[in-house]
């Protein structure tokens, strides 16, 4: 038997029941909400507002299918069965960015590209992410000092998450993933409109 | 009543063009008049990039030529500049080259089976082709440790010879994939969609297809029986039994039934590598070379050959890599670098047929005809 | 018999001098005589034309042909040597579809002319690209930029203003 497959209906997970009332309390994360808005200097409502946003939008981020080179295949393997990308609630790859609030940059963008994807990024709704994936969206990988290759995406993009390799592994890919979300649950809507301080 | 002509664009951004690819459509109504295919949006400047590093350097940038099937690019490199330096290679490493070969064809039909079948709106199969895909990949990287652009095959030999626990898993894997082809025939190759959209569609005759340069599987879906393995065998096929697989459709089932058949045939030859493997080295002691860091040139007793300079003279080689025909041609002036590299690739060459293929189709007709000609866009631009 | 040989039977002024390309037969041929003898090497059973290369040697252009027959499994190999100012040859094209394309990929990046060519046009580079890259003689130093015009074709010039983030 493969040591490594683990059986999952074997294991349960022990979760005390609250029993006093600051058990009850703690459970339902109002104090760390009202520490964290604390900290921030802001405004409760508005922290609890942000964090609900947060949570909805990191938990549905819709990808825009912009694949255009080998890291394009790893994209696909990481979306299917064996590196489920659906449990993020990333399965469904819009075709047109109108409708997606992702972008995964992932391949070589060359000079006759660059304009596309430029475009590409502009049609997309805001609030948009980018994350540049592979080292010749990062800067330019092995075809660095080729005459007709951008030497990274974020010379015409805003990036948000850098995933390095050549390709990235789908845990790789993964991981990129779940930095993002820690990155999208620090953002907020009062810190956009200037109400946090 | 009058109508006009209108021009559509397929664009670069496209989900079913396999890549950056553009069609500037000419359309009468829904029948597709006139095609052309623009590229050049994923153009690297491999070449320009081969003149200017070493000829071990290069073989990583074959493997992101076609990259889903990196073993057949790094073999037709390495071939060439076998040839042309006069290296000799072990048997033993010649055997696991034609494993990796065979099973990296597998591997190459089941992507090009999955796409297809997505472009024409059925999502199951994409499914199971990663399936497996991961199968034959996690072999892959107990082998070299990538999973898709390998670097393996080097003038020489291969890096290092197979670790153990390599052959029962490879024969597992073989045991399983036998029942799984049957299990993909029977859910494509009996449905009325699949056949009602693909028979009949993307028709040419076989003097057009030679003429056009179309090579490899879906030049033997129009009863041409051109297969390189047979005709100007190379590495250890002549000693391997297989037959070459050929269909006399001309459409695009045809083609797409080629592929199939060949996956079976793989399985057959990888049966009989697996039984033949002889023992011995994976690699070859140079004869020859350049020691890297003082430049002195070497008794044989170094590695492989790292840095060596070859005679000058041109080669021309070509192999059978799943697409079609990729050949090397090689230009040596005597130097550690390369003076001038030419990559013959089978998807750049196969796209040529494209346009006169699909004049009087419909768009969706273009998609399916398309799929069949498998088209890797990193191939086509280089 | 070599088909190099044959060929230089049957058009013996047409052809400069014969040989090998590492176990290949090999015809070099005059520039102006490349169609007859293409047309000849056709009629011979060489119905597959593999690739058409162009090398740049500094002093002098060559342009090499590889062919091979499916009936008689012969390999043929032809060269054409040109000088180094605009260089020009005629176009096989109306013989072989398939150097359709492989003829403006010369073009596109070593630059050899092909007269008689139905549509002559660069086809990895965009339209107004300076230089032909694979030249001995080409700037890596200068960065080309592509934007998109107004009727949706690339426009290309030094400065990437528009595009790149201040």
């Amino acid at each position: 038997m493969d040591p490594l497959t683990i059986d999952t209906t074997k294991i349960k997970i022990k979760k005390n029941k609250p029993v006093t009332a600051i058990d009850k309390l703690n459970d339902t994360g109002l104090i760390s909400t009202v520490l964290a808005a604390r900290e921030r200097e802001g405004l409760i409502l508005f922290s609890a507002i942000d964090q609900f946003f947060n949570w909805a939008r990191l938990s549905s981020l819709w990808p825009v299918t912009s694949g255009l080179a080998c890291c394009a295949i790893e994209m696909m393997a990481t979306a299917m069965a064996h590196h489920d990308i659906a449990r993020f609630g990333m399965e469904i790859f819009r075709a047109s960015p109108r409708q997606a609030d992702l972008m995964f940059v992932a391949g070589t963008v060359t000079k006759r590209m660059a304009p596309r994807v430029k475009k590409l990024y502009e049609m997309m709704p805001d609030p948009k992410w980018v994350i540049s994936v592979g080292s010749c969206a990062n800067t330019g990988g092995p075809y660095h000092e080729s005459y007709s290759v951008l030497r990274g995406v974020d010379l015409i993009i805003p990036v948000d998450v850098y995933i390095p390799g050549c390709p990235p592994r789908p845990e790789a890919w993964l991981y990129g993933i779940i930095q993002l979300r820690e990155k999208i649950k620090n953002q907020g809507y009062g810190a956009k409109w200037g109400l946090n301080k | 009543m009058k109508t006009d002509e209108l021009i559509i664009n397929m664009g670069p951004v496209h989900p079913s063009t396999h890549g950056v690819l553009r069609f500037k459509l000419t359309m009468d109504g829904e029948i597709i008049k006139k095609c052309e295919v623009v590229m050049g949006y994923l153009h690297r400047g491999t070449e320009k990039l081969g003149e200017m590093k070493t000829y071990l350097q290069f073989v990583p940038y074959t493997d992101r030529l076609d990259y889903i099937s990196a073993f057949p690019n790094n073999y037709a490199y390495v071939k060439a500049v076998e040839e042309i330096a006069g290296i000799e290679v072990p048997l033993r490493a010649e055997y696991i080259r034609v494993l990796t070969l065979e099973l990296n064809r597998i591997v190459n039909h089941l992507v090009m089976l999955g796409s297809l079948l997505l472009d024409l709106g059925a999502s199951t199969m994409i499914m199971y082709g990663f399936r497996e895909r991961e199968n034959a990949l996690q072999l892959f990287e107990m082998l070299c440790g990538a999973r898709m652009t390998f670097n393996y095959i080097r003038p020489g030999g291969v890096r290092e010879d197979m670790p153990e626990g390599f052959i029962p898993k490879l024969n597992e894997f073989i045991k399983d994939m036998e029942k799984r082809i049957d299990d993909y025939e029977q859910l494509i190759s009996g449905n009325e969609i699949f056949l009602g959209r693909m028979k009949g569609i993307g028709v040419m005759s076989a003097q057009d297809a030679i003429n056009y340069g179309m090579t490899g599987p879906s030049l033997r879906g129009h009863g041409v029986n051109y297969d390189i393995r047979k005709i100007e065998p190379y590495s250890v096929y002549p000693d391997i039994d297989f037959k070459a697989c050929m269909h006399d459709g001309c459409d695009s089932f045809a083609r797409y039934m080629v592929r199939i058949d060949e996956m079976r045939e793989s399985l057959h030859i990888l049966r009989q590598v697996v039984d033949a493997m002889p023992e011995g080295k994976a690699i070859t002691y140079a004869k020859y070379g350049i020691a890297p860091i003082t430049g002195a040139p070497t008794a044989a007793s170094t590695y492989f050959p790292r840095i060596f300079a070859p005679p000058p003279g041109e080669v021309y080689s070509r192999i059978e890599a799943p697409k079609g025909e990729l050949g090397f041609y090689i230009v040596s002036d005597g130097t550690i670098k390369p003076y001038r590299i030419k990559i013959r690739s089978p998807s750049f060459c196969n796209l040529t047929a494209i346009p006169k293929m699909v004049e009087g189709l419909m768009i969706p007709d273009l998609i399916a005809a398309f799929g069949t000609i498998d088209v890797v866009l990193g191939d086509v631009d280089r | 018999m070599n088909p190099a040989e044959e060929i230089k039977q049957l058009f013996p002024d047409s052809v400069l001098s014969t040989g090998l390309q590492m176990n290949k037969p090999l015809a070099i041929i005059k520039k102006e005589e490349l169609l007859k003898v293409a047309q000849k090497a056709k009629e011979m059973g060489f119905d597959h034309l593999s690739v058409i290369t162009g090398i740049d040697y500094g002093s002098r252009f060559e342009v090499v042909y590889n062919f091979f027959s499916y009936i008689k499994k012969q390999n043929l190999v032809l060269k054409v040597v040109l000088g180094h100012e605009n260089p020009e040859v005629d176009s096989l094209e109306s013989l072989w579809k398939g150097a359709d394309w492989l003829e403006r990929e010369t073009y596109d990046l070593v630059g050899i002319k092909f007269s008689g060519h139905p549509n002559l046009k660069r086809i990895l580079l965009p339209e107004g690209w300076i230089g032909h890259p694979l030249r001995k003689d080409y700037d890596m130093s200068i960065d080309q930029f592509v934007t998109i015009g107004e009727d949706g074709e690339d426009v290309v010039s030094t400065d990437g203003s528009n595009l790149l983030r201040k």
